[in-house]
């Protein structure tokens, strides 16, 4: 065990990551600023340039992105009441406020440290659980995976249940792009229409680099440009004495890393509500109720912290049942499966340095972040200025450039073209995309394990009632359904 | 806007109904779609995801499409308010000639001029930056690309007659 801790210390210390890193925490702070853009514009766009990496390499330069991401969140939130990426929108609430009274400083203390604790305590349960998972999910079949994989599917579903008829058809579109193609078990081509570039399929690289970095940059296209000249920040570097005055919460602080990586862990439920409901649970237990939503330290730090911790925590799914807990994982298992690495339980056993590496390049990746804004804040925060129509464009022309360069196919640009005219669509409408993501991504291991498992049972599911797991599963799909329901209903009755 | 308000524009139940519509042509033509031939029993098949995502689809579009038909004239087809995405448009146009013009052009000139006209589509109007941004990035694209990650691109079709 030891011997594989030092051997991840090593590779993430070599060169190569420490500068992939670095580089990947850099772009993900910039789109994590710039409101409208985000982890997932940042992570699809170096995607192409990830494959030329070993995956080592590859993912730290994209797990960079997906951290400093959320790191970068919380700036024009404090600053301007502007979310850099969503689930900032809770820190707004008592940065903003604290902005106002001249204490921004304190504000992004708050959000800098709860960033970067949120992050590291989340790595440390991810390290912790990892294994344990694994271990349980080795004795995984095909039905136990089913099952799972159906629990998850639900999870998503039931996040976006007041869009469910929307949330049902765009699952059920993901799932249907995930057929396309040569069928791997009977090698019958699926709605290839005839043609032979379609006989590839639809992979979900163009599909993720379409729907985001061309439908995103497009919506970009017609947003207002931010005009802010005050910044209200008294000096360019972050205040180390401000620090002090927040680690006053280190209990919230720990509280708010710990339900932001479980929340993480759950498929489909996003660093909205790991920011949420850390940030209720900071107001439930603090002795200065009173001042949460007016302007406190403890709110923007229980936020971040909670947001932060999504990462790591949609990595322990990732990495021990190869199921991403959402669609920045999904990228990530990308880079994984193109790497001819594929995750689930065994991926402990058979790749063990490469854990490793992942755990302390997160680690590092926490601290470079937590560094890089300590040191140059206002430039930093001076990004919110770069007008977003110019990076659309660009990002644009990177993105399709990216995807020919990925395989060398004109077809795969094609279809991120046809993917971002879809995702433009979706998202002007405020359908649930992560939905679509989650098919794409689930579809294949949705049914393999369908055929599997009616393989094993003779044509019937009645098998999944027989093992202990699968029942377990269940009851808890449907009570994932139901309890949710009934307290709409009940809601919707008071 | 929230969910209740904005679901009541048209243009929601429109797209479902694309969706269904498009899920139920799928679902009658299946059989000429997949290759059914091989002597596996159903269940093991290469039809039975297909059937039950395609059936999913078309169940969740049947509200849309009920509401559409229904029409109670409480909904219109106003969506957010933020008007017709001209701009957004346009630039969607210039980027599926840009796919194009990768293979007439190459990826230079076609770089150049997208960027180009993009820039210009979209407001920009100082001419350093209509310039330096398209030079810029068609320079950065090109040294990435070809130079250090060895990237084939096709020889522009212009090129290739203009050299006969």
């Amino acid at each position: 065990m030891f011997e594989n801790l030092a051997a991840g210390f090593i590779a993430a210390f070599s060169l190569p990551n420490l500068g992939a890193l670095f580089f990947g925490t850099v772009v993900g702070i910039v789109v994590g600023i710039l409101p409208g853009l985000g982890p997932m514009v940042g992570m699809v766009v170096l995607l192409p340039f990830s494959f030329a990496f070993p995956p080592d390499v590859a993912l730290s330069l994209l797990l960079g992105v997906f951290c400093g991401g959320y790191f970068g969140g919380g700036i024009p939130a404090v600053l301007m009441r502007t979310p850099g990426v969503p689930s900032s929108l809770i820190t707004s609430f008592d940065g903003y406020p604290l902005t106002q009274k001249g204490e921004a400083q304190t504000a992004l203390s708050a959000v800098l440290l709860g960033s970067f604790a949120g992050g590291i305590i989340s790595v440390f349960i991810l390290a912790f659980l990892a294994p344990i998972l694994a271990h349980v999910a080795a004795s995984f079949g095909p039905p136990e995976y089913l099952t799972v994989a159906v629990f998850g599917v639900v999870l998503v579903v039931m996040a976006f249940r007041d869009r469910l008829a929307q949330g049902l058809m765009l699952l059920g579109l993901g799932f249907w792009f995930s057929t396309v193609g040569i069928d791997g078990a009977t090698l019958s081509p699926r709605f290839t229409f005839g043609t032979l570039a379609m006989q590839n399929g639809l992979h979900i690289i163009p599909i993720c680099l379409g729907l985001f970095g061309i439908g995103q940059t497009l919506l970009l296209l017609e947003r207002n440009i931010l005009t802010t000249d005050s910044m209200n920040l008294s000096r360019s570097t972050l205040d180390f004495s401000k620090l002090w005055v927040v680690l006053r919460y280190w209990k919230t602080l720990i509280r708010s890393g710990v339900i932001g990586t479980f929340v993480g862990l759950l498929p489909g439920t996003g660093s909205i509500l790991a920011s949420f409901m850390s940030y209720d649970m900071a107001k439930r237990f603090s002795k200065e109720k009173d001042r949460f939503g007016k302007g406190t330290p403890e709110g923007c730090l229980a936020s971040e912290a909670g947001n932060n911790a999504v990462p790591a925590g949609a990595m322990i799914p990732l990495l021990t049942l190869g199921i991403p807990g959402d669609a920045l994982s999904a990228v990530l298992l990308g880079v994984f499966t193109i790497n001819g690495i594929y995750p689930g339980p065994l991926l402990l056993i058979k790749e063990p340095v490469l854990i490793n590496t992942i755990y302390w390049s997160m680690l590092l990746i926490n601290l470079v972040a937590f560094i890089i804004l300590v040191i140059w804040l206002r430039p930093f925060a001076m990004i919110v200025k770069v007008p977003g129509r110019l990076l659309a464009v660009v990002i644009m022309v990177v993105s399709v450039v990216g995807i020919y360069a990925v395989n060398t196919r004109l077809f795969d640009a094609e279809v991120a073209v046809a993917m971002g005219v879809l995702g433009y669509i979706l998202l002007r409408l405020n359908w649930p995309i992560v939905n679509l993501v989650m098919g794409v991504v689930l579809g294949e291991i949705v049914e393999d394990r369908l055929r599997q498992t009616l393989s094993l049972g003779e044509g019937s599911l009645s098998i999944l009632f027989d093992r202990p797991i699968c029942v377990f599963v269940i009851l808890l799909t449907v009570l994932i359904i139901a309890v949710p329901l009934i307290m709409d209903r009940r809601r919707k009755h008071h | 806007m929230g969910a209740d308000e904005e679901s009541k524009s048209r243009i929601h139940d429109l797209v479902g109904a694309i969706l269904g519509a498009f899920a139920l042509v799928m679902l009658v033509t299946i059989r000429r779609q997949i290759d059914t031939s091989g002597p596996d029993p159903f269940y093991k098949g290469p039809m039975i995801f297909p059937l039950i995502v395609l059936s999913l689809i078309l169940g969740g579009s049947l509200p849309s499409l009920w509401r559409l038909v229904r029409s109670d004239g409480s909904a219109s087809w106003r969506l957010d308010g933020r008007g017709f995405p001209t701009s957004s448009l346009r630039v969607l146009g210039l980027l599926i000639l840009y796919l194009a013009g990768l293979i007439y052009l190459g990826l230079e000139i076609s770089t150049c001029a997208f960027l180009f006209v993009s820039l210009w589509i979209v407001g920009q109007r100082s001419g350093a930056k209509l310039i330096g941004i398209p030079i810029g990035v068609t320079v950065v694209l090109y040294v990435v690309f070809k130079y250090f990650l060895d990237v084939w691109f096709p020889t522009p079709v212009l090129w290739e007659l203009l050299v006969e």
